[in-house]
């Protein structure tokens, strides 16, 4: 009797524990495939990568329901010049990477030409997860490309420094410039480092580029002016320039110790970081990307590891500016001999759990609504709409952005005046 | 054995069983993985050799390419970019595979194509500085080997390629200038991976990469993640970064296997080996390790059928042996009530002969004591030896139980070896003369006097031999003979060595194993007559073997036998024996005369037993102990008395009928109404086969006494258990003073007294009034016509009515005066 007891609470266990499983699959994901799971394929992704684990996982993911296939990813050499011809070429890829500079210019406008429209109701895609600011419609109203990562430009923050000395994230300009010089007090050098170059992660970028971007959308014509190198739009850059002069002038970063301490704008940037000593680290979120790889070969941090989260830099009196950028977006090439089977991955892909766990793998920022995954990112949840800078905010041109980043170089590095820069506007040498 | 340990027995037989099959089956899946893994790592190195000539055969190539160009170049006639690239378009079969020709003297890396691009016909121009493939190459001097580069992105149509380089010297046509270039024959990957689709006949997941020196892949397997081999390898396998280089030391020097984990956590195994005409170029063959264990399987399927097959055969021996249980229970259950039929044919054998006994011993003792008729006291005598032999055969069946029942114990004591021996000779010496039989006694005059140990056990066994050689001796003579040696290794030890030699019957070389043999008579037609039970040497044996020794027995029949054996004991006291007579004779003159040990005038006794007789022996036994005797014939009489008077100890028979003495106790103990709560009651019974006194002692008895009772074991129980403040010492002699006239008279009394009491002697009355005043005495001796001076109490005088001349009368009379 007490066999059959033990028995039947066996298999009732097992039942319920089958039940349980099927229960969760079914919840956690969310995804039906839509044709046989015997469905043999052959996909090729290509991108500029050169190693894209995150995206390998979710394609082991995708293996569970087509187990039959393969989906390949490929980095390409010299992406820029290298997958127009790619796309024409005999081994076309079935999916690649687009980033938002190219669009506009004529040497990529294939790669717009041939995708697949991912907004055709037929396909399913549920483009709905994604942020409404990073939702990229062309003009004919058409989404071509899905974002698979979103960046930002700000600072890493180091939270066990601000818990030692007993400090709050500082939310505006006041509380940084008060913040630096208690940090300063502490001992601590340079309270806020970063990357002296004029790239997207350096210095003035990341911490007056979100700025900028606000003056722009709010700047009405404005844009116009910008993309079209009138020197008068320069007068868009005062402002955040001269907040970046005000902030190099308040001794709150030592332009000369970034130079000499950080190498490049992103193994260096972190394995400074990882030394354990800058309170604000200022960088993109690409560069936070790095961090979760390097915490295992910076020997200080293996040594000392400490908690860090990703702040927008407290560029404004009323608080910081959140550019919502992407970073890069997927297309699907329209010719691809295995459009059907490519199609299925991208609607497997764009869901916020999937989404999300591909930026939570790559420490990247989602591109869905859903921030909990990666706590690093958790400042970013709930940022008040009217400091935040969407991708489809403002529509600046790559030329514009590169003498934004020009002038903010030479302002940071005391090459120019901010009344220099904003008058040379259109004619700053940006190689 | 109890049913469950059958089964867990046959559990961890099967269980072992099952062990074996899965190790036999493991090692053959080992052996079997093992030889797989090697045709894996065979496959790998002929891989290895196809992918090296295929290598080899494409840089031949692009070598005859070159050689071509820089043939015309030493001739004299160099030829200019375009005409290289045009002579190359002219050579190369595949349309898939390119030339790319590029200046590097400039560092531009800029060159044209033989391959327009994809994106327009017309452009063949390339451009490779923006495409890093030739950092860890000497471009300007790539002569000689197989060059080639990691996987690279075609510049001009995107594929996924691979660069076989030389150097080539082309003429600028603007400068007339004779250049630097680099050839590169580019072809793609996916051509490579074409040669080895033969793999997937032999093994369906095999994946095979190639990797360069830092890891990054040229020809990248589906399931090895990221961009590099060695940072998927870490990502998937934690270790130590030393671990970590002898993995990576292993794969650049070495051709072998290991086994690791997948993206999955799955066991995989790669094998690898140096591309063979390569620097830096390692080909890693990838297989999930289920393919190549496949064959395991099988084994595990085997298994399977071995344990039902070994589980049904439990089931089925354990039903059988459920059948021998049931049929083993009853055989068991027929056996306990034999035996049980047997302990109670012993107890009531014991308990039904000790009975009588005890009336016969009893009074025969009370004879002995009080009677000085020789010829009363020689059939007395007689009376006590019978009764002796019986209890003799009595007790060698209750030791038999006793042993057999695994309950004898040894009890050791200091003991007197003259007065062993004495009572050895005095039994057997005795009935050797009765035979006619000379008995010859040889003794060691150094054995030490007083040793340690069973005195009667050793007695038992030493009796047992010498009445055997009495029984089986018609004529001739016996000799006892006892010698001893020293122990080496301890001091306080001897080893005695005993010897009985007869010149009996003998024993025949076949009975000789019957001896010991409980129940076993030798010869028993021939010795029908002689009287014995056949356990005598049984018991003496096992008692020998329980004193670590052994009796040995050397015979011819006919002629006579020999037992002997050795015996350690512990000697107490070195003093030598000396000379057996003598040192018996001196044993005698000390030892004393029975004597009660004890006198308790105030102490109250009850004794119950149904036999009448038997009471008067108790009674008569403990008379000189001047204790207050009750008797009670009945449990029923007993605890009416018990409620009634107290009583300082209580002797309770056993088997009586109507209530036996055990119901009797436990009315006794329920009764809360008595004197006699705290009172020791002692079981006094005839039944005295083992394990009874822990049955009485389990009723509630505070001890146990066994009929026919031995008085010294009596009072001594006694003395345990009576309040010391009623003992009296009853120790000191008596003291006699005689007055008589007659000096004959009074040597004579002296003498018949002297032994027994403290005797003076004095002629005249003056001589014992002049005593008297100094000294004090119990009794007075005086004949009629005397007189005494002083004061004395009449009972304290014996007037001389008494014949003094009769010494029986002297002494009996004496005694009485005392006992009263």
């Amino acid at each position: 009797m007490r066999r059959k007891i033990i028995a039947v609470a066996l298999a009732t266990i097992m039942i319920l524990a089958m039940v349980a499983c099927k229960k969760s699959e079914t919840v956690e994901q969310g995804y039906s495939p839509k044709y046989s799971s015997d469905t043999e394929y052959k996909i090729s992704v290509v991108g500029t990568y050169s190693n894209f684990e995150s995206l390998e996982s979710s394609i082991e993911r995708f293996y569970a329901y087509y187990p039959q296939g393969e989906i390949e990813y490929t980095y390409l050499d010299d992406y820029r010049n290298s997958i127009g011809h790619a796309l024409a070429g005999q081994e076309a890829p079935d999916i690649y990477v687009v980033q938002p500079w190219m669009y506009g210019n004529p040497q990529y406008q294939d790669l717009f030409d041939n995708a697949e429209v991912l907004s055709d109701p037929e396909l399913g895609i549920n483009l709905d997860c994604i942020r409404s600011g990073l939702r990229w419609e062309m003009e004919d109203g058409n989404i071509v490309t899905l974002p698979v990562f979103a960046t930002s430009y700000g600072m890493l923050v180091n939270m066990d420094i601000f818990e030692k000395e007993n400090l709050e994230v500082p939310k505006n300009f006041g509380e940084l410039l008060e913040t630096c010089q208690k940090l300063k007090a502490a001992g601590y050098e340079s309270p806020m480092m970063g990357a002296n170059i004029s790239t997207t992660p350096g210095i003035g970028y990341a911490f007056a580029y979100p700025m900028f971007a606000s003056v722009v959308k709010d700047g009405g014509d404005i844009e116009e002016g910008l993309n079209n190198m009138s020197p008068s739009a320069g007068e868009a850059m005062r402002e955040p320039l001269t907040r970046l002069q005000e902030l190099v002038d308040s001794g709150c970063i030592d332009i000369d110790k970034c130079t000499a301490e950080i190498e490049d704008d992103y193994n260096g940037v972190i394995m400074r970081f990882f030394q354990g000593d800058v309170p604000m680290m200022l960088c993109s979120g690409d560069v936070v990307s790095g961090t979760k790889k390097r915490e295992g070969t910076s020997e200080d941090f293996s040594a000392r590891p400490f908690k860090y989260d990703f702040y927008v830099a407290p560029s404004g009196d009323e608080g910081g500016y959140y550019m919502d950028s992407i970073s890069i977006l997927f297309s699907v090439n329209k010719n691809s001999a295995n459009l059907d089977m490519t199609n299925e991955f991208m609607r497997f892909l764009t869901s916020e759990g999937e989404l999300g766990l591909i930026a939570q793998e790559k420490r990247l920022i989602t591109p869905t609504k859903d921030y909990s995954l990666d706590e690093v990112y958790g400042s970013l949840a709930d940022f008040p709409e009217e400091r935040t800078i969407s991708f489809n905010d403002i529509s600046l041109l790559d030329t514009a952005v590169k003498q934004f980043r020009a002038a903010a170089y030479g302002v940071t590095n005391g090459q120019m005046t901010v009344e220099e820069a904003v008058a040379s506007y259109g004619k700053l040498p940006t190689d | 054995m109890k049913r469950r340990y059958i089964i867990i027995i046959n559990i961890v037989i099967v269980g072992l069983i099952f062990c074996i099959i899965v190790k036999y089956s493991n090692d053959r899946a080992l052996e079997s993985n093992q030889s797989s893994v090697a045709s894996f790592e065979k496959m790998t190195t002929t891989t290895d050799q196809i992918i090296a000539n295929y290598l080899e055969d494409e840089q031949h190539l692009c070598d005859i390419w070159s050689n071509y160009i820089n043939g015309s170049a030493e001739a004299g006639n160099p030829m200019t970019v375009e005409e290289a690239i045009s002579y190359i378009r002219k050579a190369k079969i595949s349309p898939e595979i390119s030339g790319h020709l590029i200046y590097i003297d400039d560092g531009s890396m800029l060159g044209i194509s033989t391959s327009a691009s994809t994106t327009d016909s017309s452009d063949y121009s390339v451009d490779y500085s923006h495409i890093s493939i030739f950092e860890n190459i000497e471009i300007s001097n790539v002569s000689g080997a197989v060059n080639l580069t990691r996987a690279y992105t075609n510049p001009l149509n995107g594929v996924q390629s691979i660069a076989f380089l030389n150097n080539v010297k082309v003429l600028d046509v603007e400068t007339a200038a004779i250049r630097e270039a680099l050839l590169i024959r580019v072809v793609p990957v996916s051509r490579l991976e074409q040669k080895l689709v033969f793999l997937k006949g032999e093994y369906e997941n095999v994946e095979i990469s190639i990797i360069d020196w830092d890891g990054d892949y040229m020809i990248h397997g589906k399931s090895l993640k990221n961009s590099n081999f060695f940072e998927y390898f870490k990502s998937y396998n934690p270790m130590s970064t030393q671990e970590l280089n002898d993995v990576i030391d292993a794969i650049h020097n070495d051709v072998g296997s290991m086994h690791i984990s997948n993206s999955k956590r799955e066991d995989s195994i790669i094998a690898y080996t140096p591309l063979s005409g390569l620097d830096s170029w390692y080909l890693i063959a990838y297989i999930p390790a289920n393919e190549l264990t496949a064959n395991r399987s099988i084994d595990w399927l085997l298994l399977l059928i071995v344990s039902i097959g070994l589980m049904v055969l439990l089931h089925f021996n354990l039903i059988i042996l459920r059948g021998f249980n049931r049929k083993l229970a009853i055989a068991a259950e027929a056996a306990n009530q034999a035996n049980e039929a047997k302990s109670h044919f012993l107890s009531t054998m014991s308990h039904d002969i000790r009975t009588p006994m005890n009336a016969i011993i009893g009074m025969n003792e009370m004879i002995l004591r009080d009677s000085h008729d020789k010829d009363i006291l020689m059939y007395a005598e007689s009376i006590r030896a019978a009764g002796n032999t019986l209890l003799g055969i009595i007790n060698d069946i209750l030791d038999f139980s006793k042993i057999e029942a695994g309950k004898m114990e040894l009890i050791e004591v200091d003991y007197n070896f003259v007065s062993l021996l004495n009572d050895l000779v005095n039994m057997v010496q005795r009935k050797a003369e009765e035979k006619g039989l000379a008995f010859e006694l040889q003794v060691d005059r150094n054995i030490p006097t007083m040793m340690h140990g069973d005195e009667i056990r050793i007695k038992q066994v030493i009796t047992n031999i010498l009445s055997n050689a009495v029984k089986y001796t018609k004529k001739g003579k016996i000799v006892f003979s006892i010698s001893y040696s020293k122990c080496e290794d301890e001091q306080d030890y001897i080893i005695l060595h005993v010897s009985v030699k007869d010149t009996g019957i003998g024993i025949k070389k076949e009975d000789l194993d019957k001896l010991f043999v409980a129940f076993e008579r030798i010869d028993e037609l021939k010795n029908r007559k002689i009287e014995g039970t056949g356990l005598g040497m049984a018991i003496a044996q096992s008692f020998l073997k329980m004193m670590d020794s052994t009796v040995q027995v050397e015979s011819v029949y006919g002629e006579g036998s020999e037992f002997f054996f050795d015996l350690k004991q512990k000697v107490v006291k070195w003093d030598p024996v000396g000379e057996f007579e003598t040192a018996y004779r001196r044993f005698v003159s000390e030892r004393e005369e029975y004597k009660v040990s004890f006198v308790a005038p105030g102490a109250r006794v009850l004794v119950v037993d149904d036999s009448e007789v038997n009471l008067k022996v108790f009674a008569s036994l403990l008379n000189r102990t001047r204790m207050q005797i009750e008797t009670a014939d009945s449990g029923d009489a007993c605890i009416e008395l018990f409620k009634r008077n107290f009583y300082d100890v209580i002797f309770l028979d056993h088997m009586m009928p109507d209530k036996d003495g055990i119901e009797t106790l436990r009315e006794m103990k329920a009764c809360i109404d008595t004197p006699n709560l705290k009172t020791p009651v002692i079981c006094l019974t005839a039944n005295a086969i083992s394990g009874m006194r822990e049955m009485y002692m389990e009723a509630g008895f505070d001890d146990y006494l066994t009929k026919p009772i031995d008085t010294g074991k009596l009072e001594n129980m006694l003395l345990q258990y009576l309040p010391p403040n009623l003992i009296e010492d009853d120790s000191v002699t008596h003291s006699i003073l005689v007055v008589n006239d007659d000096v004959t008279i009074l040597r004579q009394i002296k003498e018949w007294l002297s032994p027994i009491y403290n005797v003076t002697v004095v002629k005249t009355e003056a001589q014992a009034a002049q005593y008297l005043k100094n000294h004090e005495t119990d009794l007075i001796l005086i004949g009629s016509d005397m007189h005494l001076e002083n004061d004395f109490e009449n009972n304290q005088i014996m007037r001389n009515n008494i014949d003094l001349t009769d010494k029986d009368e002297v002494i009996t009379q004496v005694k009485k005066y005392f006992d009263k």
